[in-house]
């Protein structure tokens, strides 16, 4: 198969870094450009000295290289819709960031824009490609808990707004400036907005949609933010499934500006929990576990050092199949609206304090 | 399982162009052989993640000046002889040193306590056992004490390996730790036995330092086997 000829744009994603190591190692790929929204994150870029040449201007990367056939868009949030427009328009296949836009508007004209291009979009939600999932998904789809009453999840993480500024503000990650209610004069944009996994995945565990959802943001562990931090959802799936969701940044963090070890104060920085009862049996599930761990340098604080972040080798994988036998990705831009509405109706149901019908 | 690892390694190989080799059933270990009919023995756990981050926590300075290794290894269906060749090589690996005396207690055959000391003046103790009834899950333990910083591979307040899942319905209780996607499915020893045979086809200068590793470690297990029938200390010319 013909390695697909694939560049970088934005560089200011919180995942951007974890995308070289795959993009180096696949045979299946030729990485042959980045292109910086701006100095500082060419200057980020530069420290991880991938080899790869490195632009400011998209226009100029793709003067220099016509050959890109595909672009991993690492960029903020309220960029996708630009960044995707010039890929659209140029017939080169995108890997979106897990968060196309939460403007329901814009997202049916990239829904549009990409079907009138035909091209591929994939959208990155990395946890289907991880091995804990993909063994919890076949032990439900064997049956082993028969028909599911209800999931309980966590996403939950440290806060990476002083590495990735863009995403404590509201414009830059929710799209726009939308106070949390009437009396909370936060604004959306926080922690809801960096966890759709969860969301996600109960569609898939189940096969159903959501029914209706509620939601409540609790005060801020960082004062300083104008975003919410913590924010809790409960709801129901069409086929009646329950659910308890913590999206939060719950674990605090050093205000590192480029993230390295000693960046959590707790332990584990990241975690995606489940507890699932059907009416056969439960389960206790825990995505990135177990790990190895340390009380050492930099901070000899005890610490889960990871041992398996490999997401992006499978979704990588996924993308060139789909680029090279015209297939479309599990994680499409249709398939993902739902996903997106529901984190809306969370918003929206913090606003209102009542539960928000979906389905 | 043979025909299971070959599969998955040449799936591997076409993936990330690796070249030609192919693994069969050694003696002690299994074995990878290349493209010019050469052999060398595979040493999973030296790329077993969790021990490569261990490694790492003594290579970038996470751990500084370490003094003690604990290990400890109980399981069954295998021999004594194999069991302390993996986990003494596995000691050498991490401390990054040879060892350079040991002393052992026990019958050699079904428990074997093991106190070595490393060129790099690093102690290590070994703890050992082949008891364990055969539908049991491996107990394992694999501690790092350093002057700054404790590492582990279990996590604190536990005595037995965790699990990324739990399932409890009609059947019992079931437990479920996967760790590689490409390989999802497989059984573990045919993980890291694959992981390891691309190792090896990736980067051919561990070829030769592998098989003297493993040549080594026999020796080392024997050692201490011996050590423990005769009560009495080895030291670096009995290796």
């Amino acid at each position: 198969m013909k390695p697909v000829k694939i560049a970088m744009m934005g560089m200011t994603h919180g995942h951007t870094r974890k995308y070289y190591q795959t993009l180096i190692e696949n045979q299946k790929l030729d990485w042959v450009a980045s292109c910086a929204q701006d100095e500082e994150a060419k200057k980020v870029y530069e420290l991880y000295q991938t080899g790869v040449p490195c632009y400011l201007d998209p226009e100029a990367m793709l003067a220099e290289h016509p050959e890109i056939e595909a672009v991993v868009i690492a960029s903020a949030n309220d960029q996708h819709f630009k960044d995707m427009e010039f890929c659209a328009k140029r017939g080169i296949h995108i890997l979106s960031m897990k968060i196309p836009t939460f403007d329901m508007d814009e997202y049916d004209a990239m829904i549009e824009m990409v079907d009138k291009a035909g091209i591929i979009c994939q959208i990155e939600l990395e946890m289907h490609y991880n091995p804990v999932v993909k063994r919890l998904q076949k032990l439900i789809t064997d049956g082993k808990l028969g028909k599911l009453l209800s999931v309980q999840a966590t996403n939950i993480t440290l806060s990476p707004v002083w590495a990735f500024p863009w995403q404590g503000s509201p414009e830059a990650s929710y799209g726009k400036r939308v106070q949390l209610s009437a009396d909370d004069h936060r604004f959306r944009g926080g922690a809801l907005c960096d966890h759709p996994h969860i969301f996600d995945l109960i569609r898939w565990l189940t096969g159903s949609s959501f029914e209706s959802v509620f939601a409540q943001a609790a005060p801020n562990l960082r004062r300083e933010l104008e975003v919410e931090d913590m924010v809790l959802a409960a709801g129901k799936m069409q086929d009646g499934t329950a659910f308890l969701f913590d999206p939060s940044w719950s674990r605090l963090e050093e205000r590192l500006k480029v993230p390295g070890p000693g960046w959590e104060l707790f332990p584990k920085r990241m975690e995606v929990n489940l507890t699932i009862t059907g009416e056969k049996g439960m389960i206790q599930c825990d995505c990135f576990g177990p790990n190895v761990y340390h009380n050492g340098a930099p901070n000899d604080r005890y610490t889960v050092q990871y041992t398996y972040f490999d997401e992006w080798i499978g979704l990588i994988d996924e993308f060139v199949d789909c680029i090279r036998n015209h297939k479309q990705p599990k994680i499409n831009l249709k398939w993902h609206r739902e996903t997106i509405a529901c984190m809306n109706g969370c918003y929206e149901s913090i606003r209102s304090g009542q539960a928000v019908k979906l389905g | 399982m043979i025909e299971q690892m070959n599969k998955s390694l040449d799936f591997l190989r076409d993936k990330y162009g690796f070249p030609q080799g192919n693994i069969s059933a050694g003696q002690e270990f299994f074995m990878l052989k290349d493209a010019d009919g050469s052999t060398y023995e595979l040493l999973p756990y030296r790329i077993e993640r969790r021990f490569s981050e261990l490694k790492k926590m003594i290579d970038s300075n996470t751990l500084e000046d370490v003094s003690t290794l604990r290990f400890a290894k109980f399981t069954s269906g295998i021999t004594m002889k194999k069991l302390l060749a993996e986990q003494l090589d596995l000691a050498e690996f991490i401390a990054g040193s040879p060892i350079i005396r040991g002393f052992a207690s026990g019958d050699g055959e079904n428990v074997c306590n093991v106190i070595v000391r490393f060129a790099n003046s690093i102690s290590a103790s070994i703890e050992c056992g082949t008891k364990l009834p055969a539908n049991a899950t491996v107990l394992d333990r694999h501690e790092i004490i350093a002057r700054r910083g404790v590492g582990c591979d279990r996590g604190v307040d536990t005595q037995i390996p965790q699990h990324s899942i739990y399932l409890w319905n009609d059947e019992g209780k079931q437990e479920y730790t996967d760790v590689d996607t490409e390989l999802f499915g497989l059984p573990d020893e045919v993980i890291w036995n694959v992981r390891a045979a691309c190792a090896l086809l990736k980067e051919p200068v561990l070829k030769k330092l592998w098989h003297e590793a493993a040549s080594r470690s026999l020796k080392l297990a024997e050692a201490a086997i011996a050590s423990a029938r005769t009560n009495t200390p080895v030291t670096t010319g009995e290796f």
